[in-house]
């Protein structure tokens, strides 16, 4: 059904920009939005090779970029994709690869770099192995992250799915020499050892028992080793280890957990989500705060703190914390968990270079080490950073591995930027404000019982609403043919965003950071001058109309209707298919995006293939993400009508239903107005009788 | 700009209706800006006379579609040359102008009108134009404050009001303004009310010949005798 596109205008929008891996984030919240929720996560695993681990932890800097944020608050992308990866069944999916090359490749580390790099390398076609010095693969994602953030189900799934890819397991086998696995045979080696060391405080008295770095705690935790946690416990840090820390001590019994910080919440690292529900567990933060000195007093912990206060900000802009003198202050603990950052820990006869906080230093763009053949990345390169950066680099080693095994000099693809300005002032004012719709988490006091996931997923009607909110950066409208244009100021004046402008020549031009794609424009263009920047938008009315008129012309059912229904919102996710069902005429559908995309000649084309009646069904204007929609496309479908009139159509053959999806009369609607396109034929075919 | 209205359907149906392969002809130009014949309108015409004759089912008419920067000017109406010998009849949807020049360029060829072309106008939101120039000849526009009085009175008159103006309001039309109460009211806000005051004698109405020519070239002699 697609043709090939002769050209491709979109931008790419700033969500995509920002991710690392890149994703096609703007077509599958579309498609969620149209309740395509398989087709959604197909896009998804095109572009992420562990979907469902990023849908539970990714730290989405898509959202910090989404130009939604500017107008009411980002899309809720990530919990999107959460609700792509159960409900497109993600878990059934089986992957398969082939092994191409005979070249093998050896992967020490099984965090998530470590595992995306065999997953790209094993689609390559390399015989893979991961080298894990734990009983399980996962990295951070496995002794890291709490399991009431990341399922350790679905973890396994993905693990599983690349044993079935034909990546080979070694559990328990630390790597000590690397030297040793080129006598394997290993052609090329990966290192992505991770960051598990933790960061000492450098205080008096850290060494006494009761007090562990968070790193180790976690990993305790995470492992099944059940460590011993008091009442009282205190963490040090700001980060989301400090957070997770906090909350796995209250789920292991703690009644008073408190977090040291020794900034303010502003400059607090961890997720803002994560800090909220973490209070609203009952996790206590103080902040401008830090412990100078440790006392073990009958096997109680005492800590002196001390107040801080704020510098002005420097020239990097972030304020320095400074002690406020004779501030000091003792608090009583059972345990201390420090959790100020972690640091790599390379074994020294990797023989790598080690550069900054004990990273391992490699070429950026290649991921090359000092030693030939050895490549690097992940935390142990970066330090601490984010599961979706560690997926990214994973990706890049395997295609930078590719080209040293295949001795290509390495292809630097352009970093993806996004070109797109900020909305401006009076395009925010326009755009309808939708609050972002959070999907629902478990109640606080009954989640800190167990390591229960706390955000739960969508149902269909929360995702679909929330997909809706997005504003298509990037696939607006353009003025496609000059030529064509007669510059009839028709776009400048019907556009509710003020996108179209003249420039300082006087020509006509569309600010494609301010237009939302809402096709008003691109429709009304008397000249045909305006189309999508992506040219399978305009076609889509034609061809699915084209498609309803030669499937109805073999059913041939009567009376044949042609209602255009618009496929956002509740309308596409086969709620109202069912309604169709239950009417008693041929009533065949044409899915738009928008019901602002139906055009004059799509209304009188299902006149001509035969069509008794043709109707239009939409959100109604308060539902509509975008504004005016209704207005023009009813402006249009009054034209019709008066024109269909003048050949003697009857305009009640026309109709639009403006409608929720949960209306119940819907049903009722439709069978009205089915009746009273039956009555019509039969007076149209008595008239044509009596003229013989 | 030239403002012109779509015939209804029905008289374009009836008027293509003994012609077999017709070609629906858009201009781009000033009846693209006033939504009546457009590429566009065009195609919605072109689907609306399908339809019809799905209808009637009449024996079948074969309608095609295409449109030109302008009809006006004959050159861009050399690209329908080779279409010219499997064409029956031209349905044209520009101004008057337009279906002139088509009818000078195929001279073989019946044109039909799809517009009534209405007058000369502006638009000042989308869907409403309205006129504004009568073309006849004699601006006095700087004597009026910059609004026609010939084109926007409803009796054309030089020496306004007249006694109908009430509120402001025409007594043809109390819907629209009166003409001369918005040339006095700028007038007054130029503070050239002089301008008002003094007499204009009726127009010599005898003296422009129509159809008019404009000629702007001087004929040369090469020879330079």
């Amino acid at each position: 059904m697609t043709k090939n596109p002769s050209y491709d205008h979109t931008i790419i929008p700033p969500c995509q920009a920002e991710c690392p891996l890149h994703m096609d984030i703007r077509e599958y919240v579309d498609l969620i939005a149209q309740g395509r929720v398989m087709e959604a996560l197909q896009i998804i695993r095109e572009g992420n090779p562990f979907p469902s681990i990023c849908a539970y932890v990714c730290t989405h800097p898509c959202e910090d970029a989404c130009r939604r944020g500017q107008v009411d608050n980002p899309i809720a992308i990530r919990a999107l994709k959460k609700f792509a990866v159960k409900f497109g069944g993600d878990k059934m999916i089986r992957l398969e690869a082939e092994t191409t090359h005979d070249e093998k490749v050896a992967i020490v580390g099984s965090g998530p770099a470590g595992l995306a790099a065999a997953y790209y390398l094993r689609k390559l076609g390399y015989p893979v192995s991961i080298f894990e010095a734990h009983s399980e693969l996962g990295g951070m994602l496995r002794v890291g992250i709490p399991e009431y953030r990341l399922p350790r189900e679905v973890l396994d799934i993905e693990v599983q799915r690349l044993i079935q890819m034909g990546a080979e397991i070694r559990t328990n086998s630390p790597v000590t020499s690397l030297n040793l696995l080129f006598d394997m045979k290993y052609k090329a080696i990966f290192v992505t050892v991770g960051a598990h060391q933790g960061l000492r405080l450098g205080i008096e008295g850290e060494e006494s028992a009761g007090v562990v770095d968070g790193a180790t705690f976690l990993r305790e935790v995470n492992l099944g080793l059940k460590p011993p946690v008091g009442n009282r416990v205190g963490i040090v840090g700001g980060g989301n280890v400090a957070i997770d820390a906090a909350r796995t001590s209250l789920r292991l019994g703690s009644r008073e957990v408190k977090i040291l910080y020794r900034r303010s919440r502003e400059e607090m690292p961890a997720d803002p989500n994560e800090i909220e529900q973490a209070i609203e567990e009952g996790v206590e933060i103080l902040f401008l705060m830090a412990p100078i000195k440790i006392q073990s007093v009958n096997g109680q912990l005492d800590i002196t703190c001390i107040r801080m206060e704020q510098e002005e900000p420097d020239a990097s802009g972030r304020r320095r914390p400074a002690p406020v003198p004779g501030s000091e202050f003792h608090i009583t603990l059972d345990d201390l968990i420090t959790a100020i950052g972690q640091a790599p820990q390379v074994p020294k006869d990797f023989r790598l270079r080690i550069g900054r906080g004990s990273t391992i230093r490699v070429d950026p763009l290649t991921l090359t080490t000092n030693q030939k053949g050895i490549f690097a990345g992940g935390d142990a390169v970066t330090g601490p950073a984010s599961v979706i950066q560690a997926l990214a680099t994973g990706k890049l080693a395997a295609s930078r591995i590719d080209d040293y095994l295949r001795h290509r000099y390495p292809a630097i693809s352009k970093e993806k930027r996004a070109s797109m300005g900020d909305l401006l002032p009076r395009t925010i004012e326009m755009i309808r404000k939708f609050n972002r719709y959070e999907p629902p988490i478990r109640p606080s006091q009954e989640r800190v019982k167990e390591f229960m996931p706390v955000e739960l997923v969508y149902d269909w009607e929360g995702a679909v609403n929330e997909a809706k909110r997005c504003l298509h950066c990037g696939i607006g409208a353009e003025i496609l043919s000059r030529d064509n244009c007669a510059a009839c100021l028709t776009c400048l004046r019907i556009c509710p965003y003020l996108a179209p402008f003249l420039d300082d020549r006087g020509e006509i031009q569309i600010a494609e950071d301010q237009c939302i794609a809402c096709g008003i424009c691109v429709t009304e263009c008397p000249a045909n001058a305006i189309a999508f920047r992506k040219p399978q938008e305009q076609r889509r009315v034609d061809e699915e109309l084209e498609h309803v008129i030669e499937s109805a012309a073999k059913s041939k059912s009567k009376p044949l209707i042609i209602g255009f229904c618009c496929q956002y919102g509740l309308y596409g996710t086969g709620a109202l298919a069912g309604l169709w069902r239950e009417t008693k005429a041929g009533i065949w559908i044409v899915p738009v995006l928008c019901i602002a995309k139906v055009e004059s000649r799509h209304i009188v084309n299902a006149f001509k293939a035969g069509a008794e009646g043709v109707f239009i069904a939409g959100c109604d204007q308060q539902q509509c993400p975008r504004e005016n929609t209704a207005f023009w496309t009813l402006q249009r479908m009054e034209r019709s009508k008066k024109m269909l009139a003048q050949i003697g159509i009857e305009p009640e053959r026309v109709q639009a239903f403006n409608l929720h999806a949960s209306d119940k009369n819907l049903a009722e609607a439709l069978d009205r107005f089915t009746q009273k396109i039956g009555e019509l034929c039969l007076v149209s075919a008595f008239k044509k009788e009596m003229k013989k | 700009m030239i403002v012109a209205e779509q015939k209804s359907m029905e008289e374009i149906y009836r008027i293509c209706s003994p012609y077999e392969k017709i070609l629906i002809l858009g201009c781009g130009t000033c009846v693209t800006v006033c939504d009546a014949g457009g590429e566009k309108e065009v195609s919605i015409i072109h689907s609306v006379l399908d339809a019809a004759q799905a209808r009637t089912g009449d024996k079948p008419h074969i309608f095609s579609e295409y449109t030109v920067k302008r009809q006006c000017d004959i050159e861009f109406l050399e690209a329908l040359k080779d279409k010219a010998g499997e064409i029956d009849a031209i349905l044209s949807l520009g101004c008057g102008i337009g279906v002139q020049s088509l009818a000078e360029v195929f001279p073989d060829i019946p044109i039909l009108p799809g517009v009534n072309t209405a007058f000369m106008g502006a638009s000042r939101e989308w869907g409403v134009w309205d006129e504004r120039c009568v073309a006849c000849g004699d601006c006095r526009l700087v004597d009026t404050g910059g609004i026609c009085p010939i084109t926007r009175c409803a009796k054309g008159i030089l020496n306004g009001p007249c006694a109908g103006a009430k509120g402001g309001k025409c007594e043809a039309n109390k819907e629209m303004d009166c003409a001369w109460v918005l040339i006095y009211q700028h007038l007054v806000h130029l503070g050239h009310l002089e301008r008002m005051r003094q007499y204009y004698p009726p127009r010599n109405f005898h003296t422009i010949l129509r159809p008019r020519r404009l000629i702007i070239k001087t004929e040369i002699n090469p020879g330079g005798k």
